[in-house]
């Protein structure tokens, strides 16, 4: 027991003496989920999208597309559009350059047509590198569009007197003669209040939890999100990094000669495991300090929290313990290990929120620990106690190293 | 001329040894594959662009007016399902109440309960609603067209909304003419990360093990002087980049149409690029003792500058800061011109901004690189 003591000890002040490899690899996972999180978290209500920046090129500039813009100008528009009034050519070597998400183009005699209730189109030019914001800006246009058929349609009979003073001189027009166009167009203003005011049909909006579904990511919650993901990727990583000792002490014989004194292989096994497993935790721990001190992390229960922690930091110690019995050499656990990490975080979920992943990623998913590790966390966040994510990495994390110890054994009575 | 042939000897010889590792082809095909295909479904098809965005109507109006309705909602891109009472899955659902149709008859109004699931697409969740918005302007107006007539007859006969104001979209002149998949952003995405970590990580380790090993020493004996040495790994890692994005580009213009514009163009930027992330990797082997802390700094520095870059999501989502500070990444430049190239068929003037930064940045980095590089510890 001394000497197993003995053995773990010097590893992990070994570890510790250098440790910049240790550092850049807690570094990697908390700078990615400061930038995930920054990226993608959700803003304000009815602000999820950043603002979109939209150029309205007016080649009519008559009372119809005036207003058509001063739409844009509406408070709550005015935070979802940058609206930049241009010409054609500047918009259009602008839209060339991709330097907004689209444009919309009134045409010349828009507001002609509209008196005339004559069919106008306007044109939405998007920017093809774009896949969301130009959407949005055809949408609202569309809304728009239709707002002011309807508009256009109701006012069609008064609009007609409004277009005739636009082609006569301002002297030469009887104003007195619009008066009952006008008398019309206040009734149906009356009229339209009664639908319009309070609107006859709206919406009561309601946001609903399917049964059994995880509550949406918040701005405050999205750090808790991302972090659980990255932090078991790169706790593979490390541990990897920590148990090629396995191998490298093999490869320039300090293995050989640690045999020869009275160390025997299983103390050994048993440190080297015990060390990585160790490490493990050191790492999550200083991980999990960093998310709460910085992220503002929720971790959930700290106790259930803990105990996942240590059973993940178990399950890869046991799981790379294995993997170097197996492997030939230093280079070829190089090759193969970061691959199969790499594969475990993109069907596991550390890449991506797992419920937008492919149905056949996720069933592949299902056989690494970074699922459960993410699952458990999430259930801790809830307040829950991971039982099913605990059991399956204690089991298969135990099956594990009933499998390599044997397998280290030969290897290092070799 | 023949320290030329001499340094391509050694970087050919260099590229081989990487070609001949079976591991290789994971990383520069299998996990690039993977990727492409992953973030492709994800926001293409996926929730976040849905070609159909569903709602459901729970229609129990005991009228003829809830039927009117949905046929208002009824639009391309909107799926409409209609139910009798609600049911236990759906991401967005409408209920038209037993009065609906008697409460419109009565000039009352009313709000209908709107039902969104709180991890439903909030984008899906947005088309549905401004279509919804869009069905009772309709309604609406052609009730004003009415006028004050009994409304329990509206729809024995009724003026009919028409469409006076339409929009159409288009891309711009010049550029592509139809919409591009998700694979026209991740492939030149996923090529750009995995150029940098490939570079980065292989690059940097085997400089790095050339010199513990002493074969650079070694090397020496031949007649390449330290100078075409350097020359010599360096072209190597570039060889490396560009091999590794001549199959990625061939893989999607085979299997999904990948285009990229102007082939020629693409190439080039990509050979600028994967001359900078070379120049890098061969400073990295020749600062770094360690494979692992090469490793670490390589995946820390592929996976800032490919998510900063844009290679993971389209960068119109992120917030204008971010998009400011990605300026500092290399992989933006790179995307930037790739996207020039791609979507809007640009020339060489349009990429040429981009491509002066990535060549100063090659230029800066070959030149720190040349600096750094040891023969010995």
């Amino acid at each position: 027991m001394r000497r197993f003591v003995l053995v773990l000890a010097n590893d992990i002040r070994r570890h510790l003496r250098s440790p910049w490899t240790l550092l850049i690899f807690i570094a990697i996972p908390l700078f990615m989920t400061a930038l995930i999180g920054i990226i993608f978290a959700p803003r304000s209500e009815g602000k999820e999208l950043p603002p979109i920046p939209v150029l309205v090129v007016d080649n009519d500039k008559g009372l119809g597309s005036k207003l058509l813009v001063g739409a844009f100008d509406a408070d709550q528009l005015k935070e979802m559009f940058l609206v930049t009034v241009t010409d054609q050519a500047d918009g259009d070597k602008r839209m060339a350059k991709g330097k907004a998400s689209a444009m919309v183009v009134i045409p010349k005699g828009f507001t002609l047509d509209l008196l005339e209730a004559k069919p106008v189109t306007l044109l939405v030019v998007k920017n093809p590198a774009e896949q969301f914001l130009p959407d949005v800006v055809e949408e609202f246009m569309k809304t728009l569009a239709v707002m002011l058929s309807g508009a256009v349609q109701a006012f069609a009979e008064e609009v007609k007197g409004l277009r005739a003073m636009l082609d006569l001189k301002l002297d030469s027009f009887p104003w007195e003669r619009l008066a009952p166009e006008f008398g019309k167009a206040q009734k149906k203003v009356v009229a339209a209040a009664k639908y319009l005011d309070p609107l006859l049909i709206r919406f009561k909006t309601e946001e609903t939890r399917a049964a059994g579904a995880r509550p949406p990511v918040s701005a405050a919650s999205i750090f808790a999100v991302i972090l659980p993901g990255m932090a078991i990727m790169f706790l593979l990583f490390i541990v990897q990094t920590i148990m090629r000792d396995l191998l490298s002490e093999r490869e320039d014989g300090k293995l050989r000669r640690m045999m020869t004194t009275p160390l025997r292989p299983l103390e050994l096994i048993g440190a080297r495991i015990a060390g990585g497993w160790i490490m493990g935790l050191l790492v999550l721990a200083v991980m999990v300090a960093v998310g709460t001190l910085v992220f503002r992390v929720a971790w959930g229960p700290f106790g259930y929290f803990l105990l996942l922690a240590a059973v993940a930091a178990f399950w890869t110690a046991a799981f790379f313990a294995l993997f170097h019995a197996l492997v030939r050499s230093r280079n070829q656990a190089g090759a193969l290990g970061a691959p199969i990490i790499l594969a475990f975080s993109l069907f596991g979920g550390s890449m991506m929120n797992p419920e937008v992943m492919p149905k056949a990623f996720k069933a592949v998913g299902v056989v690494t620990p970074n699922r459960w590790f993410i699952d458990g966390a999430a259930l801790v966040r809830e307040g829950r106690f991971p039982l099913l994510s605990l059991a399956v990495l204690f089991a298969s994390g135990l099956v594990l190293l009933a499998l390599a110890v044997p397998a280290l054994r030969r290897r290092i009575s070799v | 001329m023949r320290t030329l042939r001499r340094i391509l000897h050694v970087a050919a010889n260099d590229l081989r040894i990487m070609v001949s590792d079976k591991v290789f082809f994971f990383w520069t095909l299998a996990f690039p594959v993977l990727f492409i295909v992953l973030f492709a479904v994800v926001f293409k098809a996926g929730d976040n662009a849905p070609d159909e965005a569903g709602i459901v109507v729970v229609n129990q109006d005991q009228g003829r007016w809830g039927a009117y309705f949905i046929d208002k909602i009824r639009t391309p891109g909107v799926a409409v399902t209609v139910a009798d009472k609600e049911p236990e899955t759906y991401d967005r659902l409408l209920v038209l109440p037993p009065e609906f149709s008697a409460r419109i008859e009565a000039r009352r109004d009313q709000a209908l309960a709107l039902k969104k699931r709180e991890n439903a697409s909030a984008r899906a969740a947005a088309r549905v609603e401004t279509r919804l918005y869009q069905a009772i302007a309709r309604t609406l107006s052609e009730l004003i067209l009415y006028g004050d007539g009994d409304l329990t007859k509206f729809l024995d006969g009724h003026p009919e909304f028409r469409d006076i104001v339409l929009v159409e979209s288009r891309f711009p002149a010049k550029t592509v003419t139809v919409v591009p998949s998700g694979y026209d952003h991740t492939i030149p995405g996923t090529t750009i990360q995995f150029i940098m970590m490939m570079v980065m990580i292989y690059g940097g380790i085997s400089v790095m093990e050339d010199r513990k090993k002493g074969i650079l020493g070694r090397l020496l004996f031949s007649p390449l002087s330290p100078g075409g040495l350097f020359r010599a790994k360096l072209l190597g890692r570039w060889l490396m980049g560009l091999l590794q994005a001549l199959m990625l580009f061939t893989i999607g213009r085979i299997f999904v149409g990948l285009n990229l514009g102007n082939v020629p163009l693409a190439l080039l930027v990509i050979a600028v690029f994967a001359l900078a992330m070379s120049a890098l990797s061969v400073f990295i082997g020749s600062v770094c003792s360690k494979e692992d802390l090469i490793i670490g700094l390589s995946v820390l520095l592929a996976n800032l500058f490919a998510a900063l870059g844009g290679c993971w999501w389209p960068n119109e989502i992120v917030p204008p800061a971010v998009r400011t500070v990605a300026r500092i990444s290399p992989a933006y430049w790179a995307m930037d011109a790739l996207h020039k190239l791609t979507f809007f068929r640009g020339g060489f003037a349009d990429v040429a901004p981009a491509l002066a930064v990535l060549g100063t940045l090659a230029v800066v980095l070959t030149a720190v690189a040349g600096k750094a590089f040891r023969i010995r510890d």
